[in-house]
């Protein structure tokens, strides 16, 4: 059955084994047919995502290329659910999309990657109805926001490429005759959406302007707000705002075409090879891209005694409250929240020697356990996690993740996530006692019922951070990290040192 | 029976035997049928359509489906409720819905409808308060009616609507046509939010609509200003009291200084007329204002004046009818079960002392020998069956070209 699989898949090659090592050959000899292709795929700079890829990749590739989009999708929903607008999602995701997922140049790497990525994320979230309509919001968001990103002449040309059969222009006549209408429909439009602040500038452009006239059902988004003009039945739709056309065309292509990938997975059984990553890549992915070497740590004003003080503690996220509270209560933690904690400290740099005082000084202040029973029990506990003990493995502080897929605390334990392991009551309590409104709490308290506990967490930490977070242009993604939550409420104090 | 005891008895609400009579006798079950079936033949869209019941306990059990309407009527005529609504289509007929998985129902298709309460009036409305009603104050749920009927014909190209009285102070629109009735939840909510333009009851705030207007607005602006004047300043005339003028009209002007100057002056010269105020405020801001750019300010001032007259006499529709697909209104024909008033489908002509109250229905149908024909409720049947027979042909007509479009398709192949 194995050599099957293999005699199958060499079958498939359409060069010879002997060009070099696997995927080097893809990439360095890359036929010049499949240059061919992707440029013509990409001749305008943005795809439909109409026919799957044919050629090979690497196992590395099909995941690395899967994160990098994953990645994206992920950081898009979760502005979604923190309800902010087109504007303020670009900001966010644009720099991004440069750093893994750069478009628009002439690079085959990065067509290539973005075409697979898209259908390797396909196979991950056709499984369910919920899924395919998570990654069809997505995916649509993410091509509305490259649309915008394209230089005007680039647009009219990916336009011309899909030959929608919707997209009919409305002839001189009518427009002529519907001119009074589709000037008032358009008016503020182009004066708040395209800048044009003079009347006289308005007019000229709406002169040029042309119009597709299509059932008011195709552009519904528009129709509550008024955007459109309508008259019997049809909607008149400006050039200017086909994006949205453009967007529900491509949304409901995206749809159908997930349903039938979903009919066609059990196919995929027999290689298993990629079911694994499949599964880990749908199920409950979440970013966490904190690197904890991004945020400096030459201060060198985290120690045993500072991490209990107003100017540090301040920082800290509810789950790290949380954990000092129990702490203190009860000067004792059980095994996941000594872990959760101590590495927490690690990461906001507490170091070995003062992480020693500290645990010794937290558990012995009691008077339940002697330093005697802390260096017996629990010292090379501590070690171990600073690499100092054992196998010397350098841990990474939990991410919200990690947290999240520990046995939730029981009684007298205060690892895990608060938004999750709180009932209602206590916390909207805490929140409360960090100044959010009602209204705020409640917004929070609706992430947790859907289970987006790190969503509800970022929204808390930009409720907190209000004013500063708010300025465009610091980074405003989701936080899955306590220490990324930690380091930017920090960054964002230092900044500005007056308030 | 005495003069008196008549008196009282005209008043009394219907009684369960009052309410079971009407439905064994009156009740035209037949012509609702076929206006939910779309077609004489009873098919999927009466089959698999939810009927909800409310009694007198305050008990309501949803749920209910008829396939044919001998059934519909037996059901409706044991249970005997105090009135029934109508729901959506589903993929099966509701009444299995024990014997199904809860995400086995999905809801498929409805007429669109529109729900229009005078309650929501109340902040202009002088005559009457509460579930009172009269000739005068109907005029605002008429030239609701107007606007919503334009509206949807003109802009949406809906042809099969009706409007029905609701019993008591308010009016139901049922739209009927196929394109209509196949909107998902997102379109509802999307043609609602295109009709549905005062959205926000608190009559504190300016409504500051967006200029120019969109072309729906200019029209509907249209349709309400030459009433403004004989609905508004004179016959609810809600501005001679100062108090009401200071809450509800001076918000809604543009410029802080002529506010106070108008506030001033109304409370030096008090209980001036609504007319009075209204030309107070041209008069006040051409004297006392001082402004550079007149031209301008002028504008301003006019576009503020149509905002208002938006405010007052646009059409306040109750949102939560009209947003899901699944929801439920009460049927046509129904009888109000506080008023006795038949909810009958009415035109812009209508006034609700026109609506045939059950108890004269029934003295009526004993003096005629219990025939229906002759009662004051049979020209309403006929105008509902004269609409039920314009749905049918529409529907017949699709049906016919859908047929026509596969059979293209399939030869093809």
């Amino acid at each position: 059955m194995f050599r099957q699989s293999k005699k199958r898949a060499s079958s498939r090659k359409n060069f010879s084994v002997t060009d070099g090592e696997d995927g080097q050959l893809i990439l360095g000899t890359s036929s010049a047919s499949e240059k061919k292709l992707y440029d013509s795929i990409y001749a305008s700079k943005l795809s439909f995502y109409e026919l799957p890829p044919q050629g090979e990749i690497t196992l590395d590739q099909f995941e690395v290329w899967a994160i990098d989009r994953l990645k994206i999708l992920l950081e898009i929903e979760s502005c979604v659910s923190r309800n902010k607008n087109m504007k303020e999602i670009e900001a966010i995701i644009k720099p991004h999309l440069q750093k893994t997922m750069p478009f628009n140049m002439d690079n085959l790497e990065a067509k290539k990657k973005d075409y697979y990525s898209h259908f390797i994320l396909r196979l991950c979230f056709c499984r369910s109805q919920e899924l395919r309509e998570k990654f069809v919001r997505a995916e649509t968001l993410l091509f509305k926001l490259r649309f915008n990103m394209l230089t005007s002449q680039d647009q009219i040309k990916f336009v011309q490429s899909l030959n929608l059969p919707s997209l009919q222009f409305i002839s001189d006549e009518e427009k002529e005759k519907l001119k009074v209408q589709l000037y008032q429909t358009v008016s503020s439009q182009l004066q708040f959406q395209l800048n044009l602040h003079d009347e006289t500038q308005r007019e000229a452009y709406f002169k040029r302007e042309k119009f597709i006239k299509l059932p008011f059902e195709d552009v519904i988004e528009l129709v509550g707000n008024r955007q459109v003009f309508l008259r019997g039945g049809y909607a008149y739709l400006p050039q200017f705002q086909q994006l949205n056309l453009l967007a529900s065309e491509f949304a409901s292509k995206l749809t159908q075409d997930l349903i039938v990938t979903q009919r066609n997975l059990p196919q995929l059984n027999e290689d298993d090879r990629l079911l694994p990553i499949l599964q880990h890549l749908s199920s409950g992915y979440t970013i966490s891209d904190f690197q904890p070497d991004q945020y400096s740590k030459e201060d060198g004003d985290i120690t045993a005694n500072s991490v209990y003080s107003a100017d540090i503690a301040q920082h800290y996220p509810l789950c790290v409250k949380n954990l000092f509270r129990g702490l203190r209560e009860n000067h004792h933690l059980r095994y996941n929240g000594r872990q959760q904690l101590s590495l927490f400290l690690k990461g906001i740099g507490l170091s070995a020697d003062e992480a020693m005082k500290f645990w010794t000084n937290a558990f012995t202040n009691g008077g339940h356990i002697t330093v005697d029973k802390f260096n017996k029990d629990y010292r090379y506990n501590f070690r171990h996690n600073y690499g100092l003990e054992g196998t010397r493995i350098k841990y990474k502080p939990w991410d919200c993740r990690t947290i999240l897929s520990k046995p939730r605390p029981a009684r007298g334990e205060y690892h895990g996530c608060p938004y999750r392991d709180y009932n209602v009551e206590k916390l909207s309590n805490d929140l409360a006692q960090m100044n959010l409104t009602k209204t705020q709490i409640s917004a929070v308290l609706d992430s947790c019922q859907k289970t987006e506990y790190t969503i509800a967490c970022t929204q808390v930490f930009e409720y907190t951070h209000g004013s500063a977070s708010s300025r465009a242009s610091e980074d405003q993604t989701h936080i899955a990290h306590p220490n990324l939550y930690f380091e930017r409420s920090r960054l964002l104090q230092k900044q500005q040192p007056s308030s | 029976m005495d003069e008196s005891s008549r008196e009282k008895n005209a008043i009394k609400t219907p009684s369960a035997s009052d309410m079971q009579y009407y439905y064994q006798h009156m009740f035209p079950f037949k012509v609702i049928f076929n206006w939910l079936n779309h077609s004489p033949k009873a098919g999927r869209d009466i089959i698999n359509r939810e009927f909800a019941m409310a009694f007198r306990s305050g008990a309501y059990k949803r749920y209910n489906s008829f396939s044919s309407v001998q059934e519909f009527k037996t059901a409706i005529e044991k249970a005997n409720p105090d009135r029934f609504e109508i729901g959506a289509i589903y993929n099966k007929a509701p009444k299995e819905r024990d014997s199904l998985l809860k995400t086995e129902m999905k809801p498929l298709e409805k007429e669109l409808v529109f729900d229009i309460d005078m309650d929501d009036y109340d902040t202009f409305r002088t005559c009457c308060s509460g579930a009172q009603v009269c000739e005068k104050c109907w005029k605002f749920i008429t030239l609701a009616m107007v606007v919503v009927n334009t509206t949807l014909k003109e802009d949406f190209a809906y042809e099969d609507l009706i409007w029905v009285f609701s019993g008591r102070r308010g009016a139901h629109c049922w739209v009927s046509d196929r394109r209509a009735r196949i909107l998902n939840d997102l379109q509802r909510r999307n043609v609602l939010d295109y009709v549905n333009v005062v959205r926000d009851r608190n009559a504190d705030k300016r409504l500051s609509l967006k200029r120019p207007y969109h072309p729906h607005l200019v029209r509907s602006l249209e349709l309400l200003k030459p009433h403004f004047a004989k609905i508004i300043l004179e016959e609810q005339n809600p501005w001679q009291d100062d108090n009401r003028a200071f809450e509800t009209l001076l918000p809604s002007l543009h410029d802080k200084n002529l506010i106070e100057a108008l506030k001033k002056y109304w409370t030096e010269n008090p209980g001036r007329s609504s007319r009075d105020k209204w030309n107070d405020i041209d008069l006040v801001a051409s004297k006392d204002v001082k402004v550079n750019k007149k031209q301008d300010y002028i504008i301003r001032l006019r576009e503020c004046k149509a905002d208002l007259i938006i405010a007052t006499l646009y059409p306040k529709l109750d949102i939560e009818v009209t947003k899901q697909t699944i929801h439920l209104l009460k049927s046509p024909f129904c009888v109000h079960p506080s008023t006795g008033k038949v909810c009958v489908p009415i035109d812009a002509n209508f006034s609700p002392d026109q609506a045939p109250r059950l108890m004269d229905l029934q003295k009526e149908m004993e003096n005629n020998g219990n025939n229906i024909n002759k009662t004051t409720l049979q020209p309403f049947i006929n105008i509902f069956q004269e609409h039920v027979n314009k749905i049918m042909k529409h529907d017949m007509g699709t049906a016919k070209r859908e047929r026509a479009e596969e059979a293209k398709t399939s030869l093809e192949f």
